[in-house]
């Protein structure tokens, strides 16, 4: 009798999870003129190497350090590195991930051969880093105001979880005006409550400030998901744990803290891994609002895998990511095994 | 009552309806907005009449957005491919669970525990070798045999009838049936499938609702990446990328907001009308821990 | 109709050894009544007859059909939980009534053989009611109805009547028996209660760690314990056990004494002590002592007593009345 719903997730979850494996090993494409070669791990190489080439600022013949008009010192471009095949072989076709200073005036330059997946897998591990403790916190700070015994409290409960049901991809289509740098409603709101004072920047189209956007209309979107499930943690808690903390003086801190939380404990772990796991396959807010951009700052691991897998027709490619995504999820969820396993 | 808690009470209120108003004003400006003209909407959204029904109101957008896309069809496929998937869904993960909690076979535990670990996979990290799988995979239809599967309802349906949660769902509902029931059914003579059948499934309302309600919100709200990758005919289309039409050609904001209107307010009605049951499905999903 | 023979049959959870080997014949038509301890197997031989658990060994037949591999519903048995197990979604009448339901019979003989048995047990005016909204005797004649339907060779109860309380249970106790009288169909009853045991069954098969200790009726049980087990398992309240000296004037290593068969005596005997505790229960009062040399004893009295705690009390026994036993066996020679 299990039967049919045995073979559907084998068929359709479990063996493309192992193709994944298998096919992150090869350089197979979808549509490819060339047979298909086993290329063992130089897919995960191509992504993961990153290079260090420290350089100097330029000296003169008298051996002073060259400047520019404003006064800066001038360093080599990083390009006559990744450019010459013959002296460099190592940075060869490499580009710039990001620069570090370090003394002396030297600077740190990582390279890698593929800086889009790093930006991805970076934005990715940021994302959920933010998102993770910032959602679950709300949520709990939601949850333990919707569990007062207040008429209509119902009617609060209904409005926070109602962007739970709402698609993300509604969702962030509708964030896209909320954010908009000219007409967005964000920056009318801002400028009305702070007089006029703020400018209005254009929240998607900012290296600095698209990420972060996203991050918020994702807790937005999320919160209401996770404060019922506080809630149903927080309605396990017997009411006489409540009175007897009350009959002993308890303040209303002391009662959560020794009362509430030690409750919570596995529902905090079951949230936090649903929320990072969540975290960890950020797609449709990328590929409606940003596909990536500005300038790379918005590029997660799931959407990479689908511009490569998919788009570029790079399966191998596509696959290699997913295989990443999964070990890290993999080793999130081992953690919490090893959370709840440790004070049991 | 005394003046303070009155006056805590009035503050705990005013909280809860600023918090409130966070969560609404998007949905809000979505279906006034829908409503608006396009130059006024923009001129509209930098002040407060962004979220009152004022100015030139008119369903024009609406009627605009229906020129445009084929949105009847989109919908009718997003219905068509969940509806399918939920009942199908429901069915059989009801009935590995079944097997799983009352019947005993070899290799049972084994199975079980893979199908379990499953959970941890996110559907986007199989998703590219699924496509070559898809790709694949030949079809015998009403037009005739297919040698692969992209491009059709049941690309969109089949690969998402069984999954981790759906079967847990259950198992966990039918540990906790009294096992006396099933043994006192043996005894009056019926087979696993009568069982099954007019014994078990007569008594798994609650569960069922829970199940399809998931399903549901995971199937209609997230039809995005794996149509666009299985899906280039319009006719199979869902509501999701439909709104590709609205980015062709001069984009009107109006309608948009109209396409997005039609497209959530169905959802956000079902959710009202069974609150109770939306909410208890996610707390139950809690259960796990 | 209804004879059950269990030949050397074994049961094994994993490596736990619930049967070792039991061999057992319940004749037919009778009232066979399982007891024992908690967690001794009771249960899990009913469950063995059912054909809800598979025996690890040996054979079960019932009516000379080997049914040791046969379904639970080809054997010609029914069975009432002690939860009644009764379908919450089905009404009383397509309870009773499902077994014919899934054997296909017609509606009109489903209908015809529901009243039948609804008449039985008085249940015409519940037919139409949900199990939720009987009470828990409702529901019980239920169980038993839904039983009866099947026309079973066997019947088989698991602590049905532990769920009623006290007045309800020995109005049942004597439906059951009256139902056993009328049907005659063999009947194999699992219960803690010593009562139900003593009045109803007329075979007592006592069960210790999955071995059988004795067999026989109820009085043969109560006068003639095979072992020290049974004596102390059957009667309420239990059986004197005395050692030591008194034990070897009897020639044997333990001697027993049944309550009521303890004496109040004027004059100073083997035993002798003061009053610890006192129990009128009207009829008659139940005098527990504590005596040198000896734990508590217990003695029953017909009427009421004029005595009160602390009071010195001498005992005496009738030696026609004693029970030897020496390494857990009874022994039956004379002395
Ligand atoms: N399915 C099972 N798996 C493992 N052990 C079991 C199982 N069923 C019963 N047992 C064990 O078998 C032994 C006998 O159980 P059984 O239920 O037959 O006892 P019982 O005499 O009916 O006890 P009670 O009077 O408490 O109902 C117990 O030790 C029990 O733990
Ligand atoms: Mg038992």
């Amino acid at each position: 009798m299990a039967l049919p719903a045995c073979l559907l997730v084998f068929t359709f979850l479990i063996l493309p999870f192992f193709m994944a494996f298998g096919l992150s090993l090869t350089n197979q494409r979808l549509v490819s003129p060339n047979p298909t070669e086993f290329v063992g791990l130089d897919n995960f190489k191509k992504m993961l190497g990153v290079s260090f080439l420290i350089i100097e600022p330029e000296m003169d013949e008298a051996g002073h350090i060259k400047l520019d008009n404003e006064g800066n010192p001038i360093y080599p471009r990083v390009r006559n590195f990744t450019r010459n095949q013959e002296d460099f072989p190592q940075f060869y076709k490499k580009r710039e991930w990001f620069q570090l200073g370090l003394q002396d005036g030297k600077v740190l330059v990582v390279l890698s051969q593929d800086v889009v997946f790093l930006k991805a897998l970076a934005n990715t591990m940021l994302f959920a880093l933010v998102v993770c403790p910032v959602q679950a916190g709300l949520a709990l700070f939601l949850a333990l105001l919707i569990n007062q015994p207040l008429r209509g409290i119902n009617i609060f409960r209904t409005i926070y979880f109602a962007p739970v049901v709402i698609s993300m991809v509604v969702v962030s289509m509708l964030w896209r005006f909320i954010y908009d740098g000219q007409n967005g409603l964000l920056n009318t709101l801002m400028q009305m409550f702070s007089f006029g004072l703020f400018e209005p920047i254009d929240w998607l189209g900012n290296t600095s400030t698209a990420l972060p956007a996203i991050m918020a209309m994702s807790v937005w979107q999320g919160v209401g998901f996770h404060m019922v499930i506080w809630l149903s943690g927080l309605q396990t808690i017997p009411l006489s744990h409540y009175e007897v903390a009350r009959i002993e003086g308890a303040t209303r801190w002391q009662t959560f803290r020794y009362v509430t939380w030690p409750s919570l404990r596995n529902t905090a772990i079951l949230v936090m891994v649903i929320i990072t796991m969540q975290a960890f396959t950020l797609y449709p807010q990328i590929q409606v609002m940003t596909r990536g951009g500005p300038l790379d700052s918005t590029q997660s691991l799931v959407f990479q895998a689908v511009i490569r897998g998919y788009e570029k027709q790079d399966i191998s490619g596509g696959s290699a990511i997913s295989v990443i995504l999964f070990l890290l999820v993999l080793s999130i969820s081992l953690f919490q095994r090893y959370l709840t396993r440790e004070k049991n | 009552m005394p003046a303070h808690k009155l006056l805590g009470m009035a503050l705990r209120y005013l909280l809860l309806i600023w918090i409130a108003m966070i969560f609404i004003f998007p949905i809000v400006f979505m279906v006034i907005s829908s409503l608006k003209p396009d130059l006024q909407l923009l001129s509209d959204s930098s002040s407060l009449r962004a979220f009152l029904p004022v100015g030139d109101i008119s369903p024009t957008n609406y009627l605009s957005a229906f020129d445009r896309a084929p949105i009847l069809l989109f919908i009718f496929n997003s219905v068509l491919i969940t509806g399918i998937t939920i009942v199908f869904s429901l069915f059989l993960c009801s009935l590995a669970a079944f097997s799983f909690v009352f019947l005993s076979w070899r290799g049972q535990g084994v199975i079980f525990a893979i199908i379990l670990a499953t959970f941890i996979v996110p559907f986007e990290t199989i998703a590219v070798p699924l496509l070559l799988i898809v790709n694949n995979l030949p079809w015998i239809g009403l037009e005739g045999i297919k040698n692969s599967w992209i491009n059709s309802y049941h690309v969109q349906i089949i690969p998402f009838i069984a999954d981790a949660l759906t079967i847990f769902l259950f198992v966990q509902y039918f540990r906790d049936l009294p096992k006396d029931l099933i043994e006192a059914s043996r005894i009056d003579g019926a087979t696993w499938f009568q069982v099954y059948r007019r014994v078990i499934m007569p008594l798994s309302g609650p569960i069922i609702a829970t199940a399809a309600i998931l399903k549901f919100l995971m199937m209609y709200n997230n039809q995005l990446l794996w149509p666009i990758m299985v899906v280039q005919e319009e006719s199979y289309r869902p509501v999701m990328l439909g709104l590709q039409y609205f980015f062709q050609l001069n984009t009107q904001w109006g309608e948009i907001m109209a396409y997005l209107t039609i497209i959530t307010i169905p959802v956000l009605i079902f959710y009202l009308l069974l609150q109770k049951a939306f909410i208890a499905s996610i707390a139950s999903t809690g259960i796990k821990g | 109709m209804g004879q059950v023979i269990l030949k050397s049959v074994q049961k094994k959870f994993g490596d736990l050894e619930v049967i070792p080997n039991l061999s057992l014949i319940i004749p037919k038509g009778s009232f066979t009544v399982l007891v024992g301890p908690s967690g001794c197997g009771k249960s899990t031989i009913l469950r063995l007859i059912a054909g809800l658990e598979d025996a690890t060994g040996g054979e079960i037949i019932i009516d000379d059909i080997d049914v040791t591999h046969l379904e639970p519903s080809k054997r010609k048995i029914a069975m009432v939980f002690q939860s009644y197990a009764l379908y919450p979604h089905m009404t009383v009448a397509e309870n009773i009534g499902f077994g014919l339901t899934l054997a296909k019979v017609s509606k009109k003989d489903i209908q015809k053989r529901v009243s039948e048995v609804a008449k039985i047990l008085q249940l015409e005016k519940l037919l139409q009611r949900k199990p939720k909204q009987l009470s828990g005797g409702q529901r019980q004649r239920v169980a038993i109805g839904r039983a009866i339907t099947r026309n079973p060779k066997v019947f088989l109860f698991d602590e049905p009547l532990s769920n009623l309380d006290a007045s309800l249970r020995g109005q049942m106790r004597v439906e059951l028996t009256e139902l056993h009288a009328q049907i005659k169909a063999t009947m194999v009853y699992v219960t803690h209660d010593q009562v139900e045991a003593m009045t109803m069954a007329d075979q007592i098969v006592v069960l210790n760690q999955g071995v059988i200790e004795q067999v026989g009726t109820p009085m043969d049980l109560y006068d003639f314990p095979d072992s020290l087990f049974v004596a102390r398992f059957i009667g309420s309240p239990k059986m004197n056990i005395m050692e030591g000296e008194i034990a070897e004037k009897y020639f044997c290593q333990k001697l027993g004494v049944r309550p009521e068969h303890m004496e109040i005596s004027k004059e100073e005997g083997l035993l002798n002590g003061s009053i610890r505790h006192i129990e009128k229960l009207g009829a008659d009062t139940l005098v527990y002592s504590e005596i040198k040399g000896y734990d508590t004893i217990t003695a029953r009295v017909v009427g009421n007593l004029e005595m009160k705690i602390g009071d010195t009390i001498h005992l005496r026994f009738d030696k026609k009345h004693v029970h030897r036993f020496s390494n857990g066996n009874r022994l039956n020679t004379q002395f």
